[in-house]
């Protein structure tokens, strides 16, 4: 064995080129098939995670009816002891308490449908984190004339500014983004440029009467910090709701479907304003991963734990199928890609073979006509495909890392239209790969046995190999 | 406001008329009565019905003629000191806790009253059952120990009512409504209304509780309970007026 093993390593290097573009067709076909579903399954994930994580949660406890009926009757009674007693489960990261309705808004004579979701300040911070999204930078005629007196921007800095007029950001790292400037401008104009388009903010205390107003909503009832907004709708049991409230702060959130109608007021303040003393709509329970199995387990625990059988813990494809059809889709699709992909590389590393062996069909004569064991030969055959294909998978492997590496700690950014149009749709505009994982392995094992297919068709030619025929050529 | 409503079912009495009345007699004698008279004033429940919960809601109101109605809730504290006025065709609310003067839009038209299974419209459009409909006598039946007249109700091609037609059984000694059923233009029952409880007030023979059960919602309901009423006294036009909705009390 050593000795065939020797020999195969011999023949491999025999004839360098045939061996590197073999092998390079092998490396190719590990390293793309890696990086491509490495990114498709950090794509969802990311996705999952920026829509589950702040949005519905990996859990949610809910009255039997709600989903299907989302009216404030169908709450149930809430105090702080459930909460506590589920944020105990094992992996369980947060629980957040929501109160959530519909309503008309309404400021001078503008009148509006709006979504009223009642949160706990404190608590809300570690799910959605309304305080991150509050508007922090403007950039409006008024900023884009104060850079203009100060007279510190240039001209072309000052284009770039005006072309995003009229838009908020929630973060100066945002604001930075979407100019677009270079790291030298930046140094230079930024400062400035955040200093004009600043503007004051707040957000809610525990016990607030106040509310938040989303950016788009804000503008259309033209109301700004301080004044106060009408709400007017149907409470608990079909009591009248009314009530004035101040707003305490302009949120910016980046869907403009939800932008256009969400006003956050605190669980307190909307119990009155509803007359749903101690009632909730909903109990968001985060986890510390989204495997099935985890969702299972907790589901159960939650269930048991709750006194009221018409109140129960639904998982996030649960409350979201659409969302869920819309991810194993995707995957689908993609997975038929790889498929596509497969099929192409086999046939590269078929074709190479396929040359190696009619280049190499007079050398086989020759030596089984000087009596090498046919079984020999196949053994030094095959030693030499599986080097082959292991240089070529370990290469591929190897080099996939430094990238998906990068990708995963400095994802891919898109910009302009593309960027804004996945932030219509509610996702982040970034696109991270997935980090190693099972999908990484069997990107090599299904590489490693097309290897072992296109080993069969050497030993088969071998097999069949008649010393003169193959001498004569 | 929801008087309205109540007196097209509370008839007031009057006792035996002739023998032969047409229909439409029956209907138009019910209806002057009600027309007749100038104004109202009256203290009632309501009690919504739902299959898991149930509210009450007391009110005062006020009318004249048919035009003019101001309705102030009195109950449950926080919902009371609402008003309602309606105006011909218009209909507005004030709401203390906003110190807003709102006119309800059409699109809130279809939507319950203070969340029950009457709607804003119903309030509003009080057609007129002798006018808008052609009427016809389909029998007599006897609905707890009184005999009623069996009455057809087609509603008009040119009228405006949301009903297509109705049928209402006229109590033939107090001519009291003590059914009606409503229909839509396609023909399906959409409610059912009674009036029972039968009891002088102010001298007049009523029914002084009205049920309505939404037919597609049978285990809904709403129940008007009228607990006082007093016939013709003295109000102005004036009185019906935005400041008064704000004052009244």
């Amino acid at each position: 064995m050593k000795e065939e093993f020797k020999i195969a390593w011999r023949n491999l290097w025999r004839n360098r080129r045939r061996t590197i573009i073999t092998s390079a067709s092998i490396f190719f076909a590990v390293f793309f098939a890696v990086v491509m579903r490495s990114y498709q399954l950090g794509s969802y994930d990311h996705m999952i995670t920026n829509f589950i994580e702040s949005f519905t949660g990996y859990l949610q406890v809910q009255n039997i009816k709600y989903q299907d009926n989302p009216l404030i009757d169908n709450s149930f009674d809430f105090n702080d002891s459930i909460a506590s007693e589920i944020s105990e489960i094992d992996k369980v990261v947060s629980v957040t308490p929501h109160l959530e309705s519909f309503t008309l808004a309404s400021s001078g004579s503008q009148t509006k449908g709006v979504a009223v979701i009642a949160i706990d300040p404190v608590k809300e911070k570690n799910f959605s984190n309304p305080e991150n999204k509050l508007v922090r930078y403007r950039i409006t005629d008024e900023a884009v004339d104060h850079m203009k007196n100060a007279g510190i921007i240039p001209d072309n800095i000052l284009d770039k500014v005006k072309k995003n007029l009229d838009r908020s950001y929630s973060s100066s790292a945002k604001l930075e983004l979407e100019l677009g400037l270079t790291d030298y401008n930046k140094e230079l104009y930024m400062t400035e440029i955040i200093k004009c388009s600043e503007v004051s903010n707040g957000y809610l205390a525990n016990d607030d009467e106040g509310i938040l107003v989303s950016d788009r909503l804000a503008s259309y009832l033209n109301v700004a910090i301080g004044d106060s907004v009408i709400l007017m709708g149907q409470g608990y049991h079909g009591v009248s709701a009314t009530g004035m409230f101040p707003v305490r702060g302009i949120i910016k959130i980046p869907s403009p479907d939800i932008d256009n109608k969400l006003i956050i007021m605190t669980i307190p303040a909307a119990q009155k304003f509803f007359d749903a003393e101690g009632k909730v709509t909903s109990l968001v329970v985060n986890l510390t991963d989204k495997s099935y199995r985890l969702l299972k387990t907790v589901q159960a625990e939650i269930n048991s734990l709750m006194p009221d059988k018409n109140t129960i813990a639904k998982t996030w494809y649960e409350l979201n199928p659409i969302l869920y059809q819309q991810i194993q889709g995707d995957s689908q699709s993609g997975a038929a890609m790889l498929g596509l992909l497969y099929f192409i590389i086999f046939f590269g590393i078929f074709g190479t073979v396929l040359m190696m062996v009619s280049e190499r069909k007079r050398e086989f004569g020759v030596l089984v006509a000087i009596g090498m064991q046919k079984k020999k030969l196949k053994r030094i055959v095959t030693i030499e495909m599986l080097l082959l294909g292991s240089i070529g998978l370990v290469c591929g492997l190897l080099a996939s890392v430094p990238l998906i590496l990068y990708f995963y700690y400095y994802p891919i950014v898109l910009k302009g239209e593309l960027a804004n149009m996945m932030e219509d749709w509610g996702w982040d505009a970034v696109m991270p790969s997935a980090w190693f994982g099972p999908y990484f392995y069997w990107q090599a094992v299904i590489v490693a046995l097309m290897v072992v297919l296109a080993t069969l068709y050497p030993l088969r030619k071998i097999e069949r190999l008649k010393e003169i025929e193959a001498i004569k050529g | 406001m929801i008087f309205l409503i109540i007196t097209g079912l509370s008839f007031l009495s009057q006792p035996g008329f002739t023998q032969q009345m047409s229909a439409t007699d029956i209907v138009r004698k019910a209806d002057e009565k009600f027309n007749g008279e100038k104004s109202s004033y009256s203290v009632m429940s309501m009690k919504v019905i739902r299959p898991e919960w149930q509210r009450t809601i007391e009110f005062k109101s006020w009318t004249l003629g048919k035009e003019y109605a101001l309705t102030l809730i009195t109950a449950p504290p926080k919902e009371a000191a609402q008003t309602f006025l309606k105006r011909g065709s218009e209909m507005w609310s004030w709401n203390p806790t906003i110190s807003r003067l709102i006119k309800l839009p059409p699109s809130m038209m279809s939507q319950g009253w203070m969340g029950s299974d009457y709607t804003n419209d119903d309030i509003l459009r009080e057609s007129s059952v002798v006018t808008d409909y052609v009427h016809e006598i389909v029998g007599e039946e006897k609905i707890d120990d009184r005999v009623c007249y069996k009455i057809k109700m087609t509603a008009k091609e040119e009228a405006s009512i949301v009903w297509g037609r109705q049928i209402r059984w006229i109590d033939k000694k107090d001519f009291l409504v003590l059914k009606a059923e409503l229909y839509d233009e396609d023909g399906y029952l959409v409610r059912t209304e009674t009036g029972s409880d039968i009891k002088i007030m102010d001298g007049r023979t009523i029914t002084s509780r009205i049920e309505l059960v939404p037919s597609e919602e049978p285990e809904n309901k709403t129940l008007i309970e009228i607990r006082e009423i007093k016939f013709n006294i003295p109000l102005e036009d004036s009185f019906f007026s935005q400041q008064n909705m704000k004052r009244v009390r």
